[in-house]
């Protein structure tokens, strides 16, 4: 029959859809675009006082970010590393102990955490937590062993402690439902061969799932990494809000800042203040940095494993 | 052979209470959520406007009203542009470099913290238009429902058997009329399901509202005017301290988690009997 | 004549699906016997629930008794000691991609806590050896196992197998995804290791079981139908069934 020469309607179907992937693409670079545009007035004034300076006093001039850098930094790295031992005891017991019927209450327990709105999670933490966290733990511990100054009091109740517990119970989910996803494709015949030759169940584990399921999980421990880093509502309301954390006080019981705190924070009283609107601007732009980067980390990695395994 | 026996049983221990560990903090939340949200539920919650701080009584009906209408918007914009842009990718993008470039501007979209996306639709449209509008947030929070829109679409659309696609070709049906007609309605459960994840997920989504929408204590009084919300309601209220305030929020907290978790039961009920997505 | 495998009215279930019913064979000390059938009659299941493979699956359910040296393999033994005692050779080779040569003849023995270097290469090279691949790779002993052929791959398997000195050695179709040198390479490798162990090989070829076992039994849908001599079997069969089907005539 020929080639057809494309219908009009051919063509408004291909085009309509092209025009709509280029502007998303195109929305993207515009975000790039302006939050660099408008982090340029910082950049020039600030220079690179905004990333090493310690304080942020906006009608003083200094917009000093890193105590929220530290604060993002610290946090993140606090859940994730709360969160990996979690998601993989969680993985391994799905994979090798679970029984069926206790399998899907997991799998619904982790999208059913993973669905819950962070600002609930804020007033959780704020209300429930932040109250009970201060006397039965933070307390207890200053008045033991806070001679070391991590964990010095006094617990103010909001701290960056609290916000790495709320983010660590936050991103779980996440790295366990994808670590279960990688740990399950592991071959039977793999599996097997070691049950053949006398292993427990954890051995098998051990010497072949892992192994098997090692780069994927960094990919899923990466992906709960750039989650945390992102989350704002959560940390914003039970951090505190503060440049205590770290110079004043280096206990993790005392309020701080993350990037996000500080942005949500300070936003409604930036607009009226020009550089520090765009000195708030460019601390976004590093976080978005850092959140991209690690991201498309995380793909890269995952593609290869999902390609070739 | 015992040492081994022992760490099998530790091992099955430890990650067997890890794991059903997991359900406390979910089963606390929602336990939380029921028992303060409840005492601030009646009928006045429902129907009347928020009063001045410091008195007590009124109701969060323009917040419940601003929430529907913003996720109305967004998704007018968020869903229509998901799916255009997984049509595209999974039927048209045939060069490489094309769809890399497109996978990846979305898939970088997608790990966008919410808060900067705020940001960005302020500094574009609050700061342009002059004030805060419901507008840029409907668009703030359809960024946010593009990626996983687009993704559905996509992988829904890639998974029909090239037999289905070959057979209308040999029918002599054109293009569009297998994009659309064929294909596409094959997909539409997996759309759907995409489409009904994002809804629940931009309900939660507060962070591009402080940018956006900001608040109000009255009802909407247009698209581009601020706009009262669930979400910056629980934010502002929770943070108040006041504690007439502080049982509304969780009143509030009550509403969006009932929401929220209801529209993902139904999704993963429905696509668990249509044989998984 | 000393039985070292019994089994006693085994029947295995899948969930509601009942795949074996009612088997008893005995398998004497030293020879080879193979299990024949068409596809789907169970044999697979059969060997899998002699070394407690079986159980692995969920649903899956086994009633009936399965003895080494008198022990129930079920009730007096658990399923790890079984396994180390029965071995298991797979129909696809199965080599641990994250291990090297050395490591995958050793990864049974390093399971029992067997540390010493020495020990350990000196099992390598005797198990290598005996399989006839040591003059092929000792000296590609720490490379990965991927780089073999899939003939090699699989007696780098029944090498890693052997390792712990398995009393039993179960081969499920161990050569019905290699091509015919390996084939016979293996063949030639049965023969000689019935000196030592058991060997129960489950095989879809029946010219194969007539060349190498000394005893075979034919399954059909679950059941046992006949047992016996290889040569009684082959030459003169009591049942029609077994005779149409070692004459080749269906399956």
């Amino acid at each position: 029959m020929g080639q057809k020469i494309p219908s009009f309607l051919d063509s408004a179907v291909k085009y309509g859809a092209l025009a709509a992937s280029i502007s998303v693409v195109g929305i993207f670079f515009f975000l790039f675009l302006t939050l660099f545009s408008n982090s340029i007035p910082s950049i020039t004034l600030n220079g690179i006082d905004l990333l090493l300076g310690r304080v942020w006093n906006p009608n003083g001039g200094a917009f000093g970010g890193l105590p929220a850098i530290l604060g993002t930094l610290f946090s993140s790295l606090f859940s994730l590393g709360l969160a990996l031992p979690l998601s993989m005891s969680i993985s391994i017991y799905y994979t090798e102990y679970a029984p069926t019927r206790i399998r899907s209450i997991i799998s619904t327990v982790m999208d059913l955490l993973a669905a819950i709105p962070s600002v609930i999670y804020g007033i959780w933490g704020l209300w429930t937590i932040s109250p009970l966290l201060k006397t039965n733990v933070e307390e207890p511990i200053a008045a033991t062993i806070g001679f070391i100054p991590i964990f010095s009091g006094p617990a103010y109740g909001l701290s960056i402690f609290l916000a790495s517990l709320v983010l660590t119970i936050m991103i779980t989910p996440i790295i366990s439902s994808l670590s279960i996803e990688i740990f399950s494709r592991t071959p039977m015949h793999l599996r097997e061969g070691m049950f053949a030759l006398g292993a427990t169940r954890w051995e098998v584990c051990r010497k072949v799932v892992i192994p098997f399921a090692k780069r994927g999980v960094i990919a899923a421990a990466i992906l709960g990494l750039g989650r945390a880093l992102g989350e704002t509502m959560a940390v914003t309301m039970v951090i505190g809000n503060s440049y205590i954390w770290p110079f004043s006080s280096v206990s993790i019981f005392s309020p701080a800042h993350t990037i996000t705190s500080k942005v949500a924070s300070e936003f409604p009283e930036s607009v009226s203040n020009a550089i520090q609107f765009s000195s708030l601007t460019e601390l976004a732009l590093v976080l978005l940095v850092i959140s991209l980067s690690i991201n498309l980390g995380a793909d890269l990695l995952l593609k290869r494993v999902k390609g070739g395994g | 052979m015992d040492s081994r026996k022992a760490k099998e049983l530790l091992v099955r221990a430890v990650t067997t209470f890890v794991s059903l560990s997991v359900a406390i903090p979910l089963l606390w939340i929602v336990a939380d959520v029921v028992i303060k949200g409840l005492p601030a539920i009646n009928f006045e919650f429902f129907t009347s406007l928020p009063a001045p701080f410091g008195e007590t009584g009124g109701g969060v009906a323009n917040a419940v009203l601003g929430t529907l209408v913003i996720n109305a918007m967004s998704s007018l914009i968020g869903i229509p542009l998901g799916v255009l842009t997984g049509i595209y990718q999974s039927e048209y993008s045939g060069e490489k470099r094309i769809y890399s470039l497109i996978r990846t501007s979305i898939d970088s979209l997608a790990g966008v913290p919410s808060i900067i996306l705020g940001l960005f639709a302020f500094t574009i449209i609050v700061m342009r238009v002059g004030h805060y509008t419901a507008l840029a947030a409907a668009f703030a929070l359809a960024l946010i429902m593009i990626p996983p829109v687009s993704k559905a679409t996509e992988e829904g659309m890639r998974s029909v058997p090239i037999e289905i696609r070959e057979a209308a070709i040999a029918l002599g049906l054109p293009k569009w009329v297998i994009t659309l007609k064929v294909v596409f309605s094959i997909a539409k459960g997996s759309v759907i399901t995409g489409s009904l994840l994002s809804f629940a997920r931009i309900s939660g989504e507060t962070a591009p509202l402080l940018f956006t929408s900001l608040f109000s204590y009255y009802w909407p009084a247009g698209i581009n005017e601020p706009m009262a919300s669930l979400q910056v309601l629980i934010y502002n209220y929770a943070m108040s301290g006041f504690g007439e305030w502080v049982t509304k929020a969780w009143g509030a907290s009550l509403l969006l988690l009932l929401i929220v978790l209801m529209i993902n039961t139904l999704v993963r009920a429905v696509s668990k009997n249509k044989g998984g997505y | 004549m000393y039985h070292k495998l019994e089994v006693k009215n085994l029947s295995a279930w899948f969930n509601e699906k009942q795949v074996l019913k009612d088997v008893s064979i005995s398998f004497p000390s030293n020879n080879v016997t193979a299990i024949i059938g068409p596809s789907g009659c169970g044999k697979t299941t059969f060997i899998r629930c002699l070394n407690r493979m079986h159980e692995l699956v969920p649903g899956a359910r086994v009633q009936g008794k399965v003895l080494l040296d008198g022990r129930d393999v079920y009730r007096d033994m658990d399923a790890m000691e079984v396994r180390r005692k029965v071995g298991m050779v797979f129909q696809k080779p199965n080599p641990f991609p994250n291990m090297s040569i050395f490591e995958n003849v050793v990864a049974g023995l390093k399971l029992l806590g067997v540390r010493d270097k020495k020990v350990l290469s000196e099992r390598v090279e005797s198990k290598l050896k005996e399989v006839g691949l040591w003059e092929e790779v000792k000296d590609d002993l720490r490379k990965s196992g991927a780089m073999l052929s899939g003939g090699q791959q699989q007696r780098l398997c029944i090498a890693r197998a052997l390792a712990v000195d398995p009393e039993v050695l179960l081969m499920d179709e161990p050569t019905s995804s290699l091509d015919p040198a390996s084939t016979a390479k293996i063949e030639s490798l049965i023969r000689e290791l019935k000196e030592k162990t058991t060997i129960v090989i489950i095989t879809h070829n029946v010219q194969q079981a007539a060349r190498i076992s000394d005893f075979t039994g034919f399954l059909y849908l679950g059941s046992l139908v006949e047992f016996g001599e290889t040569k009684k079997i082959f030459e003169s069969p009591k049942n029609p069934l077994t005779e149409r089907y070692v004459t080749g005539r269906f399956g």
